[in-house]
């Protein structure tokens, strides 16, 4: 109770209230321009936290992820296009809703779905996160290893569209972290005598440059083309939904909140995967399933209360075991490795008051992203309308601001220069950046991990089989990787089938 | 045939080409510069096994842009990327622009202090490679910009800003 008022009036102090609150601002407004992900946002956020003491950082970074989380519904429900791939399926009934003149009531919908979604995935995430972390804290070198090769084959659920693509990626994360000086032995590696290289790649210099680069490049290319254009929003307000339709969808909410929940702790899921399966599962449990598609309120409380409880569900193996499930929550683990915390079952023995920090700046979040829509709406409508273009020039000076702030080095920003330049060339080619930051996260603790289980058994490879969890988390990750193989051949041969019959069918009549 | 799996086995072929060749040539560099430690898996192993694996990956990728293997049925991009329409040469030189800027930002904000530099490279950027031309705006959003990061990060958040080391204006 002494730890929980101790972070209490860490975490409710003056300047952790106003971190947390314009975390969310930036969160929001980054979350709600369509093409702006509220990744690009935490990337930019991370290094400007350096400043900061650690709950005001943590209030920073949080209020960007959830507020980033929430914001995607608004141009989802207004214009019909979604702000993050996870108010994809808001646009299903929320545009529908506009145009039937519900603009208001369907964002102020939304808004509520959103905070209850994320505060029940909180409540779970509190209850789980401890005993999860309790039992990793008999993991020794080996199961720990299990455990982060089994994170990193969730790169086969990050890998898109090509399985082979996907593990380039991140056998390519994996790479880059093993510059610079080895840890254990103290070796130079791939440094070519230079001194700036020593230290390696920058984690946050590698991630500006793989999430905000190739936006902002993006941009100016869509600029070129006469790309995507904003249509004309009309001035609109956030209208609370009524007691009574809160609880005629609150079984609703929480069978959603809860489905959230469950498929955010699975890494390599994510908001997108949640708030579909919640959107099917609102269809089919409806009385009125006719009339989804059309403008039904239960169509965008469904997944926004499912991506929002996302939010909470990612958050536990990322505190109890440190294996971040998606881009933002691995941007959120570098930022928090900055401040000291290491994400992990010591975390709970060594930081006990950060985690409750964690806890009570989540809750402050979403009281904020409350606030933040249903009295901002109307500038978020203005912030529409500004052409993605010009933001990108804002965006350029973040990058290059923010990757000098790491290290005050030039150098820094150079890197994220030429790694920006590079990170667009793979994403032209069609590998996908996602499972490069899974890599460059879980890289060095990878090694490190191995190496040491490998010098505690005298070099016998069996003490990764030896040990019952270790096993177990390597044979998840061997089945993961197996499946996709499978799936991905399966696909390659259907395809190659239906291209046969097609060729055969246009040669008979040459 | 459309020229979608054309341009798809295209790209295949290229990564896997320039992968394969980056992979081969970090293995034989790790293989040549980094010692192997005292026991089986020093420092020099996962750096080594990873090149390798980066070389099998590439190889495979290579052989289906060569080959020709369609894309599985599922691969269907439906959100074409930005400007897919855009000619090569435009999309280069915008890469080029933007990286380019960055790079000489990060020396002109050592060079002449935070200020200055990103009023100036927001200037350039909006002029030259956007094209923007209202003065108004140009104007507003080189100054904008910079006094507002350098009020949200040197003042409120208290960053380290920049002075110059030819001019210092603050």
């Amino acid at each position: 109770m002494d730890l929980l008022l101790t972070a209490a009036q860490v975490a409710l102090a003056p300047a952790a209230l106003l971190a947390v609150l314009a975390g969310t601002l930036l969160g929001v407004i980054f979350g709600a321009i369509p093409g702006l992900t509220f990744t690009v946002a935490m990337a930019l956020v991370v290094p400007m936290s350096f400043s900061l003491e650690t709950a005001p950082a943590i209030g920073l970074l949080l209020g960007t992820y959830i507020g980033g989380m929430t914001g995607g519904s608004v141009p989802a429900i207004l214009l019909g296009i979604p702000g993050t791939p996870s108010a994809a399926a808001t646009v299903l009934d929320g545009y529908p809703l506009t145009r039937r003149g519900k603009a208001s009531l369907a964002l102020g919908t939304a808004v509520v779905a959103s905070a209850f979604g994320g505060i029940v995935s909180l409540i779970v995430m509190v209850v789980s996160v401890d005993m999860v972390a309790k039992l990793a804290l008999r993991f020794g070198p080996a199961e720990t290893f299990g455990l982060l090769v089994f994170g990193l084959s969730t790169i086969c659920g990050l890998a898109q569209k090509s399985l082979v693509k996907g593990l380039i990626a991140g056998v390519l994360g994996l790479m880059v972290m093993t510059i610079g000086i080895d840890e254990m032995e103290g070796v130079q590696r791939l440094t070519f005598g230079t001194v700036v290289m020593q230290q390696g790649i920058s984690l946050l210099v590698a991630m500006i440059a793989l999430f905000a680069v190739p936006h902002v490049i993006d941009a100016f290319v869509d600029h070129y083309t006469g790309g995507r254009r904003i249509e004309a929003v009309a001035d609109v307000r956030a209208e609370l939904p009524t007691i009574r339709d809160i609880l005629r969808d609150f079984w609703l909410m929480l069978r959603c909140a809860l489905l959230g929940t469950g498929i955010g702790a699975i890494p390599g899921t994510g908001g997108p995967i949640a708030a579909f399966l919640a959107y099917a599962h609102a269809q089919k449990s409806s009385k009125r399933p006719e009339r989804f598609g059309k403008g039904e309120m239960a169509g965008v409380v469904a997944p926004e209360t499912a991506n929002n409880a996302v939010t909470g569900g990612a958050m536990i193996p990322l505190l109890s075991l440190g294996i971040p499930g998606d881009p933002a929550t691995a941007i959120l683990l570098s930022g928090l490795l900055i401040h000291g915390l290491i994400p992990g079952p010591m975390l709970f023995i060594q930081n006990p008051g950060e985690i409750y920090q964690i806890y009570l700046a989540i809750i402050v979040a979403y009281v904020s992203v409350v606030a933040i829509q249903l009295l901002g709406i109307r500038f978020f409508v203005q912030v529409l309308r500004v052409p993605a273009h010009l933001l990108a020039v804002g965006i350029i000076i973040m990058c290059a601001y923010g990757a000098f702030a790491i290290r005050n080095s030039v150098f820094d920003v150079i890197s994220v220069a030429v790694l920006g330049a590079m990170a667009y060339g793979l994403m032209r080619v069609g590998i996908p950046l996602t499972p490069i930051i899974l890599g460059l996260v879980l890289g060095p603790a990878i090694e490190r991990e191995f190496r040491t289980a490998m010098i505690l058994s005298e070099g016998d490879p069996s003490v990764f089989v030896g040990s019952l969890p270790a096993a177990v988390f390597l044979g998840l990750a061997v089945l993961i990787v197996g499946t996709q193989v499978v799936r991905a051949t399966r696909a390659t041969l259907s395809a190659r089938r239906t291209e046969d019959k097609a060729s055969a069918s246009v040669t008979p009549s040459e | 045939m459309s020229a979608e799996p054309d341009q798809s086995r295209r790209l295949d072929l290229i990564a896997g080409g320039i992968l394969l060749l980056f992979a081969l040539a970090w293995t034989a560099t790790v293989w040549r510069t980094v010692p192997p430690g005292f026991d089986g898996i020093g420092p020099r192993a996962f750096p080594f096994w990873l090149g390798v694996a980066l070389a099998v990956l590439s190889a495979v990728l290579f052989g289906r842009g060569l080959r020709g293997s369609p894309p599985p049925a599922d691969a269907e991009d439906d959100d074409p990327p930005a400007g897919a329409t855009v000619s090569t040469g435009l999309r280069l030189g915008l890469v080029a622009a933007v990286c380019g800027i960055i790079a000489v930002y990060g020396v002109l904000m050592q060079k002449i202090g935070f200020l200055p530099a990103t009023a100036l490279t927001v200037a350039a950027t909006l002029v030259v490679v956007l094209g923007e031309r209202r003065p108004l705006i140009v104007a507003g959003m080189a100054l904008g910009i910079a006094v507002g990061a350098w009020l949200a990060f040197g003042q409120v958040l208290g960053a380290y800003m920049p002075r110059g080391t030819w001019i210092s204006l603050f």
